[in-house]
């Protein structure tokens, strides 16, 4: 009984089950595409939550490093012919290394400063994609093979949804024991107050190195799975847009938790597939991401703690009002935080 | 202990200290006086690593620490409660004293200290599992004092503990601050309130405009002219 209160136990049956429902049911393939797209974005939104959620950066070009995920992972397969998890780690890991460049550039500037500085480095990133055509093709874009593992090739959606489920789950227990650490804690500790946590002795090199460069392998890792889902890739999918919908995905889904990123993943990619299906809303143009802007908005509003915590915010509500009604005033306000 | 001597400090051009030279001898409590923008905080992020002095010397039990980054100074034992608290509002009040526990090797011990800290403030004691932000001042300065205290400091540097606060909570802040310093640890008090802070300390500085004006016991201090008029209220 014990171990179900486990959270890295809970994770993993989750992931099990929610990995074999393709198997049981009959879902038709563009459906099955969604749910493993959600899958990708919610690796993405993993390492765009340590960064932004727990250790307090911003950054506005993370689209940069899934693109070069995406790239790094066709040209190793492809012209290099790198078994396929060989390439997946290194289209993780080589982006990471540009991450660490990224956090030296954050140890001198910070917040609206840092917000331009990562932008431009978005902005440049995805200029390269247009111009390296050697590596990129340019706009023509790039093809990847179907994933090959030990010989078996994945072709089927729902054998590829449980690859990319295992491999979420593994990138979710990889951050939820690295941030439950001493990790963690000095990253939310910078995050509240960077004079503090450097007075207690919490090295903000290290930690902002961490924390982006954490976030750059997450955000290579998807565009590797990316890359050999879709099988084709061109620099328009890297821009501004897919940075903003990264933040709106954590910001939606709740900053500083781990469910909350998967559940704005699945919220930014599942709602303009609902929309597109209203006829009279999909004749507006770009309706999705107007929609997704006011999202944003209605939740910093209404549940600035993000959707994962909206059953927590209204126990608290409710807890107050009886609190007040049986003794004014006295006793202090419960623990807003939900862990996860 | 802990040396100061001939320190200059500059923000770009600022040139915010002029050649400080004081001592913080082993055990005792030592209070630096000053008006705002004396200079005061800054003393304190020279000592502490967090602004490199362009020169002078910064040693601590003999050995020069001025090149230190400021990690590697709370791992010295030179630790600070900073100006205005600063405390991690959205950690509870366990955590915020686990990241003071952050550069302690002797994890055994730890829990040990957990004790000491709430035997000083049994309030954090009640509050534990609270977020540290829902903690009224005073329970934040004493959070921020605990949270230092957690780190097990040989030093521990206190900046302005008594701002904001109403007298009978400042009134208990320097009892505690004083059984702390019973206890061994020797304290480095930053304050305008010169009155509470002479009454606890064994000796004190004046600091204007980057240079240290006035030194002496903090009893002789009391009692001094210019000290009375410019600090104490003129009576
Ligand atoms: N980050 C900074 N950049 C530029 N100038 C600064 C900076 N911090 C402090 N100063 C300047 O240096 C001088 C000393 O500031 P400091 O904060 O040390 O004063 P203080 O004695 O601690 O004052 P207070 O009692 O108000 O805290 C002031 O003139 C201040 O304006
Ligand atoms: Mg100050």
């Amino acid at each position: 009984m014990n171990l179900l209160k486990n959270k890295a136990v809970q994770y993993t049956i989750l992931a099990f089950v929610v990995a074999l429902i393709p198997l049981l049911l009959d879902i038709n393939r563009s459906t099955l595409t969604l749910w493993n797209m959600v899958i990708i974005y919610a690796i993405i939104a993993i390492g765009f939550n340590i960064l932004l959620g727990y250790a307090g950066q911003i950054s506005l070009g993370h689209a940069a490093f899934m693109g070069l995920g995406a790239y790094i992972a066709a040209n190793l397969t492809g012209n290099l012919e790198l078994p396929f998890l060989l390439s997946l780690v290194l289209s993780g890991l080589i982006p990471m290394v540009i991450g660490l460049i990224l956090g030296l550039v954050a140890l001198r500037l910070e917040g609206h400063y840092l917000a331009i500085a990562t932008l431009g480095f978005g902005v440049a990133i995805q200029q390269v994609f247009k111009e390296w055509t050697a590596f990129t093709n340019g706009f023509s874009g790039v093809r990847a093979d179907n994933p090959v593992i030990f010989g078996l090739e994945i072709s089927e959606r729902e054998h590829y949804f449980i690859l990319g489920m295992i491999i979420l789950l593994l990138l979710v227990l990889f951050a939820h024991y690295l941030l439950k650490s001493k990790t963690g804690r000095a990253l939310l500790a910078m995050r509240d107050s960077e004079h503090a946590a450097q007075a207690m002795g919490v090295s903000l090199f290290k930690y902002k190195l961490i924390a982006f460069a954490a976030s750059a392998f997450y955000a290579g890792i998807a565009g590797g799975l990316f890359m050999h889902l879709i099988r084709f890739t061109e620099p328009n999918a890297w821009g501004i847009t897919l940075s903003l919908n990264l933040l709106a995905m954590v910001v939606i889904g709740g900053l500083a938790t781990i469910g909350g990123s998967i559940i704005g993943a699945g919220f930014i990619v599942m709602v303009p597939e609902f929309i597109k299906d209203i006829e009279f809303l999909a004749s507006i143009k770009s309706f999705a991401t107007i929609f997704t802007g006011f999202a944003m908005i209605f939740v910093i509003m209404f549940f600035p703690h993000g959707i994962a915590r909206i059953g927590t915010q209204i126990k608290i509500a409710l807890l107050n009002r009886r609190n007040s009604r049986v003794d004014k005033g006295k006793g202090g306000a419960p623990n807003g935080r939900s862990k996860g | 202990m802990l040396n100061l001597e001939g320190v200059h400090a500059y923000y770009g051009y600022i040139h915010a200290l002029k050649g400080v030279s004081l001592k913080v001898e082993e055990g005792s409590i030592v209070t630096l006086l000053g008006a705002n923008g004396a200079g005061k905080t800054t003393i304190l992020k020279v000592i502490s690593g967090v602004l490199k002095a362009s020169s002078g010397s910064v040693t601590f039990l003999d050995h020069d620490i001025s090149k230190l980054a400021p990690e590697k100074v709370v791992s010295e034992g030179i630790v600070q409660a900073p100006e205005g608290r600063q405390i991690f509002p959205e950690l509870t009040v366990i955590e915020n004293l686990q990241v003071g526990a952050y550069t302690r090797r002797d994890k055994k011990n730890i829990k040990s200290s957990y004790q000491i800290v709430f035997d000083y403030f049994p309030i954090l004691k009640e509050r534990q599992d609270q977020l540290a932000g829902t903690l009224s001042g005073g329970e934040q300065q004493m959070l921020a004092i605990g949270r230092a205290l957690m780190a097990k400091p040989k030093v521990l540097l206190l900046d302005e503990p008594s701002l904001g606060l109403a007298p009978l909570i400042v009134k208990d802040i320097f009892k505690i601050i004083q059984e702390i310093n019973a206890q061994g640890t020797t304290v480095f008090l930053v304050e305008q309130n010169a009155n509470q802070a002479l009454a606890i300390s064994d000796y004190a500085y004046v600091l204007e405009t980057g240079k240290i004006t006035v030194e002496g016991k903090a009893s002789e201090i009391k009692e001094d002219p210019k000290v009375l008029q410019a600090y104490l209220g003129g009576h």
